[in-house]
């Protein structure tokens, strides 16, 4: 049998914690396999990737994006990227620090935190997922994600196939555990609309839900606020909560609700029309034919 | 059938017993509520409990499982977690769920998965009294004919144990001293006597004759959107249901990229991604038409198809919903709202 070449895969990362990249390193037993499957070419831990100019069949993408160095590095993999994966909730929506997208006082902000300081590296911006700029193939969500999902989506994409993840909110794992309802306790969980795949970890340890994948495809966040109003909590409380880890999608998708003005700061215009975060139903068919198609010899 | 009697005492030397048929499961609880549980220690058993957060349909559709391995050329399927079981304390709504995913997984096109699990499992009910949110009565699932090998129904001190099928026969010679054979008029008059205690304590009854009707009339009703409006479309509903089977499959590579496993897990037609088909079309992409759909799948269809409804009045979901959507609130809607025609 001849030699299939792997697909070429480069993994990237910008402004987040590095989770997503290192929960990928700690799969200490499945590591070999993933340098078996596909030929890494790349795996780098910051954003000094701009010498990098090498074809790919896949980029895997972590962090958002908060300076011009950085947008000019992501361009960069696009351009030579047959697929672009954002991993991990800041490539998806923007992360925590896109928790305040769309109030418009990014600057004064950025001032009250940093004072008044002479940038010498590169010139910030605020804080954007990254199908902000370029476009995004697939969002594999999580707080970090999941190794199963990132498993799942790899060996998909290595045999050209789409990618379809979870679908349900939390609730619905949640139930397959058998956990006691957090909410019907009358606690603040975003379970109803999280998107689901994280096997709704923290209501396994009694922890309600804080909605780090990000919101799903049917959030009924007008249901949601409703619900939790009637137990108590406070507007603010909700708003804040909903928009810590739902950044941009919560703003793209549900302004009205959380009361937000979606002015954009001065100079930083957003580049196109919102589109769904994770969008794979979408995807599908565009991808499904650039993918690489590394197996595809290899037929009995 | 046959009826024996067990002196609540020997409840517990019982169970015991039953462990030499296979593994021994009863409810337990959890927080506030209860789940099945393994019993390795049978007094663990919480007899009090009314429903579980999962029915036991949980034993023979697992929510998330394995159906094969495959490679390139041959799969095997994977039935490692099939072994002999023994259940206890089932009420007899959720034996009724069984019945009824008997019919749907065993008749027409019988399911392997399903089968294997529910030929190893040896099912033992138990009598109860309902609840504000039991609505079994209305369903007429609250006493039980079949659907078990032996079912407990207690009597002041004693259980009264009828034998179902010759496998509950078999059970009951594991231990055979503890059971009492004679059975007398008193014990008929004291049966009888639960029974109206039983049956005076429902709270929730609905008269549901010619509920397809009523559906039908209600196909334009506001109702559906109004519901929509507030269901999260969170799954919770079906996930809890004995009688929701609907399920997806998918295939999970492993690294090799040569092998892997058919993966098949839990589905409900509440998943906005439901009856979305290939092309992109969606059948039922507004909430409003797919909790209809649930609802019909209750009170229409299966009733259309079966005679009885798919809804065996368990109260889970009266129990589950976060926005208080569930069967007796439809029911209660339909029946008293003017309906369009
Ligand atoms: S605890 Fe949270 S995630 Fe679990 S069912 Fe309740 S609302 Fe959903
Ligand atoms: S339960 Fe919610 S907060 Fe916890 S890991 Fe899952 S999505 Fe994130
Ligand atoms: S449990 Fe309630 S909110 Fe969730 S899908 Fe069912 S009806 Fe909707
Ligand atoms: S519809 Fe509700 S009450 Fe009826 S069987 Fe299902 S969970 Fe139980």
């Amino acid at each position: 049998m001849a030699e299939i070449p792997k697909p070429k895969v480069g993994f990237y990362g910008f402004t987040g914690c590095a989770g997503d990249l290192l929960t990928i390193l700690h799969c200490e037993d499945e590591l070999l396999d993933i340098f078996n499957a596909v030929d890494i070419r790349s795996f780098l831990m910051a954003s000094s990737d701009v010498h990098d100019d090498e074809e790919l069949d896949i980029a895997f993408v972590e962090g958002s994006i908060t300076t011009d160095h950085q947008l000019e590095s992501l361009k960069g993999i696009r351009k030579r990227s047959k697929v672009l994966v954002a991993i991990g909730s800041c490539a998806c929506f923007g992360g925590p620090q896109a928790a305040r997208l769309g109030c418009g006082d990014w600057e004064k902000r950025f001032k009250k935190v940093y004072g008044e300081v002479k940038h010498t590296v590169a010139e910030p911006r605020e804080s954007h997922p990254l199908d902000e700029y370029v476009k995004v193939d697939y969002c594999i969500p999580g707080c970090p994600i999941d190794k199963h999902q990132f498993f799942f989506a790899l060996t998909r994409l290595a045999k050209g196939m789409p990618v379809e993840l979870t679908t349900f909110p939390v609730c619905a794992e949640c139930k397959w555990n058998e956990n006691e309802c957090l909410l019907l306790k009358g606690e603040l969980c975003l379970g109803p609309v999280t998107a689901g795949g994280c096997n709704s970890r923290c209501p396994n340890h009694n922890l309600p839900c804080v909605g780090c994948w990000g919101p799903t495809s049917e959030a009924n966040v007008a249901s949601e606020i409703n619900l939790l109003k009637e137990r108590n909590f406070s507007a603010e409380e909700i708003v804040n909560k909903l928009r810590l880890f739902g950044g941009a999608a919560m703003v793209r998708r549900f302004a009205d609700l959380l009361g937000i003005k979606t002015e954009e700061p001065a100079g930083k215009p957003r580049q196109k029309k919102a589109r769904k975060p994770v969008a794979a139903g979408k995807a599908k068919k565009k991808t499904a034919s650039k993918s690489p198609k590394a197996k595809s010899g290899k037929k009995r | 059938m046959k009826a024996l009697k067990l002196k609540k005492e020997d409840l517990y030397a019982y169970l015991e017993s039953l462990k030499s048929y296979g593994e021994l499961w009863g409810p337990v609880p959890r927080g506030e509520r209860y789940v099945y549980a393994r019993l390795t220690n049978v007094r663990e058993v919480a007899l009090q409990a009314l429903r579980t957060i999962l029915p036991p349909k949980k034993f023979f559709v697992p929510p998330r499982f394995n159906m094969f391995r495959y490679s390139e050329d041959r799969y095997t399927e994977v039935f490692d977690d099939v072994k002999p079981r023994v259940l206890f304390g089932l009420h007899p709504c959720d034996i009724h769920g069984l019945m009824i995913l008997d019919e749907l997984f065993l008749e027409r096109f019988p399911d392997p998965y399903y089968r294997k699990r529910r030929e190893a499992t040896a099912i033992i009910g138990l009598s109860c009294i309902p609840d504000d949110k039991c609505m079994a009565r209305s369903t007429n699932t609250h006493a039980v004919e079949g659907g078990f090998d032996l079912a407990f129904n207690e009597l002041g001190d004693e259980y009264l144990v009828w034998v179902g099928s010759s496998l509950g026969d078999d059970l009951v010679r594991l231990n055979l001293d503890l059971f009492n054979e004679e059975i007398d008029a008193q014990d008929l008059q004291k049966y009888l006597e639960w029974r109206r205690k039983r049956d005076s304590r429902y709270k929730l009854n609905f008269d549901l004759t010619g509920m397809p009707d009523i559906m039908e009339l209600s196909w334009d009703s506001d109702l559906w959107q109004e519901l929509a409006d507030k269901c999260l479309a969170c799954g919770a509903c079906s996930m809890v249901c004995p009688t929701c089977n609907c399920y997806n499959i998918r295939d999970v590579s492993d690294l090799s990229l040569e092998s892997g496993v058919r993966e098949r897990h839990w589905d409900s037609c509440m998943n906005k991604e439901y009856a979305l088909v290939a092309g992109g079309h969606n059948f039922r992409e507004a909430r409003a038409e797919r909790l209809k759909l649930y609802y019909t799948h209750k009170l229409k269809a299966f009733i259309t198809e079966y005679g009885k409804p798919s809804c065996v009045g368990c109260g889970r979901c009266i129990d589950t919903c976060p926005v208080n959507i569930n069967v007796a609130e439809v029911i209660r809607a339909l029946k008293g709202q003017e309906v369009k025609v």
